[in-house]
């Protein structure tokens, strides 16, 4: 990697300087020019760690990423009459000192007519046997143990990591993953949807390295959902701009992503010049265990980065298209089409509360059911956003409405650390899961859902004052805590994602085993709060039994 | 269970020395007033909750082996005992519209039936003996599986009947084969919980076509 940073630091300050002095004094117009991304051209990502106002961490842009993951052993093995699972074909004996090798042969061949013995193992006070895979090994260890001879003998019993990622923040800041139980799901399937293709259908993801050239117009603030301290008017036009881009490294190599589509800028790379896609896809597939920031669901996942949502400086930069619901439902269609097994639908509106009967009334979407009842058809899981209005009059929302009516699509509300009901989690009759969203309502910090993104100090200079309005930078990273029904919506996606992979292959299926296996909260059964009750990983992935 | 074991072997380790001691009383047909005759049974059973063990198991016929008593009483009459097994490694599943995903976890379980019935033994002729009975069957269910908690697992027993009819053939003065169909009623141990749950399927016994082989006359 350093081989290639001077060769890169090179040709990026070459461009820098060609648009810059290029278009000097061509000023703003009122063209609308295609994104122009030069993918791969662009530096690492600054990493700031988590961004906050009492914590800082080292920098670490040159970090390799590193999968420490093993994947489950092919060997067959069994299980006891202890429960207990091992290695069929031996077993362990220790002999008493002092016995003869003939005299450990004949005990031997009492206990087991396919027992043999080969030199003993290095660092061991005990011996191997070999056995025939057929037989019963903790039969064998215990009619070995009865033998005058042998100290003890048992079974190869398998050991499994108790796996709890060594990613820093995830002990110090992650409460929502052990809120699922996720901990005891990646001991069931430590790949962690390894074989899934899971698209993020949002405002992009900071997948790749890149230098954006575009021009930057005039346009108006109208302090609308801006902070308080928001100065209204106009901003001035900032001319053609070279915008530095990098990928978020803990979303893994751009190997890792799969048929990117941009709907907003109608190219095929769907850059996030948002921050939201990149923390969402984080949730659902950081990489995990290799030491380094945030742990996710389901680490082992490819993304598809499905853009349909236009951010601001999309929309300062001139994208000729918006997150309506068309594009809202090609992108979903796209993503059925292009191998999407599993859909994350962090976006929403409101609607009408009666589409399911009069679809065709004003404000409702037959557009965007027919998507998602198509995506199901092809296959795919949706789980969408089930909204943050409660507090704004609680209207229902659209998508997550359509959801209820859809066997293989769910929607989901917000929970806090406490497992209560997120203050901002719209409600309804529509809600069928509920999922870690977080409440910033006395936990401050604590109740984020971290995961890494731009650092906005570097991205919203749209929220500065006109004076210091200026071209903003998407190379620098840092780890943000968000909280909402967007961030809920990803765990629910990651563990439907590990479903596919351990065997529920079917959409609807896959919906029935996450509420099946859901924590009730809340009123008993289903309730309008919580759906179903708050997702559990381990349940889910584990299944039934026979009796139990 | 161990208690059913060991009488099993003790009654099946005496049988030979009981029909010694009573071949002086044979009566004109050279068969004996009383006669102890072990045997080896293997069994096909369709399991009663045959949408569960498919799911578990990919398929709802499954194999017992066992063995016991049968005491033959004169006058046709006998009784009988014997201990069987079945154990074996499927996958835990859900179920959902009545479609089974396997998941892949191992799940072994373990089914012990220990049998007592009675019956009668109809003479058609020395060689063709159709016979029918009915008992009680006391089954021991065991099921684990992997990524167990503690209460995860099953260990559970249960009382039911059975009625059995068929016919024995001898072979051989000292060894006759049986083959019958044998229904077991198991309530009790399926049906609160796991996928026999969902399938609405709470009877562990089943219609089992047996092949017993009988030592003695």
């Amino acid at each position: 990697m350093p081989s290639f940073r001077v060769p890169l630091v090179l040709i990026a300050l070459s461009v820098g300087f060609v648009e810059i002095f290029g278009v000097a004094g061509r000023g703003q117009t009122a063209d609308i020019a295609p994104l122009d991304v030069v993918v791969g051209l662009g530096l690492p990502a600054v990493d700031r760690g988590v961004i906050s106002g009492s914590s800082r961490v080292p920098d670490s842009p040159e970090t390799r990423v590193r999968r420490s993951i093993r994947l489950s052993s092919a060997t067959p093995d069994r299980i006891g009459a202890s429960g207990v699972r091992y290695v069929p074909g031996r077993v362990i004996v220790k002999f008493r000192d002092g016995v003869s090798t003939p005299a450990r042969l004949s005990t031997l061949s009492i206990a087991s007519r396919t027992a043999s013995m080969s030199e003993r193992p290095a660092y061991a006070n005990f011996d191997v046997v070999r056995i025939d895979t057929s037989e019963d090994a903790e039969a064998v260890a215990q009619a070995l143990g009865q033998r005058p001879d042998v100290e003890y003998a048992q079974a190869a019993y398998r050991l499994h990591t108790e796996f709890k990622p060594n990613d820093p923040y995830y002990a110090t800041r992650q409460w929502n993953l052990p809120l699922i139980d996720l901990e005891r799901a990646w001991d069931i399937q430590p790949q962690a949807g390894s074989s899934i293709t899971v698209a993020v259908v949002d405002t992009g993801i900071a997948y790749t390295n890149a230098t954006i050239t575009q021009t930057a117009g005039a346009w108006v603030e109208g302090c609308v959902d801006r902070a308080p301290d928001c100065v209204p008017g106009p901003r001035p036009a900032l001319g053609r701009l070279t915008l530095p881009y990098a990928a978020a490294p803990q979303l893994g190599a751009i190997s890792r992503f799969v048929a990117p589509h941009d709907f907003i800028w109608d190219t095929s790379t769907p850059l996030d010049l948002d921050g939201h896609g990149t923390h969402v896809s984080g949730t659902i597939g950081q990489l995990t265990n290799d030491g380094i920031g945030t742990a996710g669901v389901a680490f082992g996942v490819k993304l598809m980065p499905v853009k349909v949502i236009d951010g601001d400086w999309d929309d300062i930069l001139g994208a000729p298209n918006f997150g309506t619901d068309d594009i809202v439902a090609r992108g979903i269609r796209y993503a059925a089409d292009n191998g999407a097994k599993v859909l994350n639908l962090s976006i929403g509106r409101s609607s009408p509360s009666d589409c399911g009967t009069r679809p065709t009334q004003a404000g409702c979407s037959p557009i965007i059911e027919d998507a998602v009842r198509y995506a199901v058809s092809k296959g795919a899981f949706l789980a969408v956003a089930g909204g943050n209005d409660f507090e704004d009059g609680n209207p229902t929302q659209l998508i997550p409405e359509i959801c209820s009516r859809v066997n293989g699509c769910v929607s989901v509300a917000a929970v806090d650390p406490l497992k209560q009901h997120s203050f901002f989690s719209s409600t309804g009759s529509w809600i069928e899961l509920a999922a870690p969203g977080g409440s910033n309502r006395g936990f401050s910090e604590g109740g984020f859902i971290w995961q890494q993104t731009f650092d906005f100090k570097y991205t919203d200079t749209f929220l500065q004052p006109p004076a210091r309005y200026d071209a903003p930078r998407f190379d620098v990273l840092g780890y943000i805590g968000y909280i909402g029904t967007s961030q809920a919506t990803p765990h629910v996606v990651g563990v439907a994602a590990m479903l596919m992979q351990q065997g529920i292959t079917d959409p609807a299926a896959v919906e029935a085993a996450l509420e099946k296996f859901a924590t009730d909260l809340g009123d008993p059964g289903r309730d309008s709060l919580y759906g179903f009750g708050l997702i559990n990983a381990r349940n889910a992935l584990r299944g039934l039994g026979i009796g139990k | 269970m161990r208690l059913a074991i060991a009488l099993f072997l003790a009654l099946a380790l005496a049988a030979p020395l009981g029909a010694q001691t009573r071949r002086s009383t044979v009566g004109s047909d050279d068969t004996p007033a009383v006669s102890f005759r072990p045997f080896f049974v293997g069994a096909a059973q369709q399991l009663a909750a045959k949408n569960t063990f498919k799911a578990v198991f990919g398929q709802s016929v499954q194999p017992f082996w066992g063995g016991g008593l049968q005491v033959a009483l004169g006058g046709g009459i006998y009784i009988e005992i014997g201990v069987s097994r079945f154990k074996k490694t499927g996958q835990r599943a859900f179920v959902n519209n009545g479609q089974a995903f396997p998941l892949g976890i191992p799940l072994t379980a373990t089914i012990t039936p220990v049998e007592v019935s009675g019956g009668y033994r109809f003479r058609v002729s020395p060689r063709v003996l159709p016979y029918a009975g009915a008992g009680i069957s006391r089954y021991a269910y065991i099921e684990t599986s992997d990524f167990a908690d503690a209460g995860e697992n099953v260990d559970a027993t249960h009382t039911g009947f059975l009625v059995v009819g068929g016919v024995e053939l001898r072979v051989h003065r000292w060894v006759g084969v049986g083959v019958d169909f044998q229904y077991t009623h198991i309530p009790g141990i399926l049906g609160s919980g796991g996928v026999s749950k969902e399938l609405g399927e709470n009877d562990l016994g089943g219609t089992a076509l047996r092949v017993k082989v009988l030592v003695g006359r």
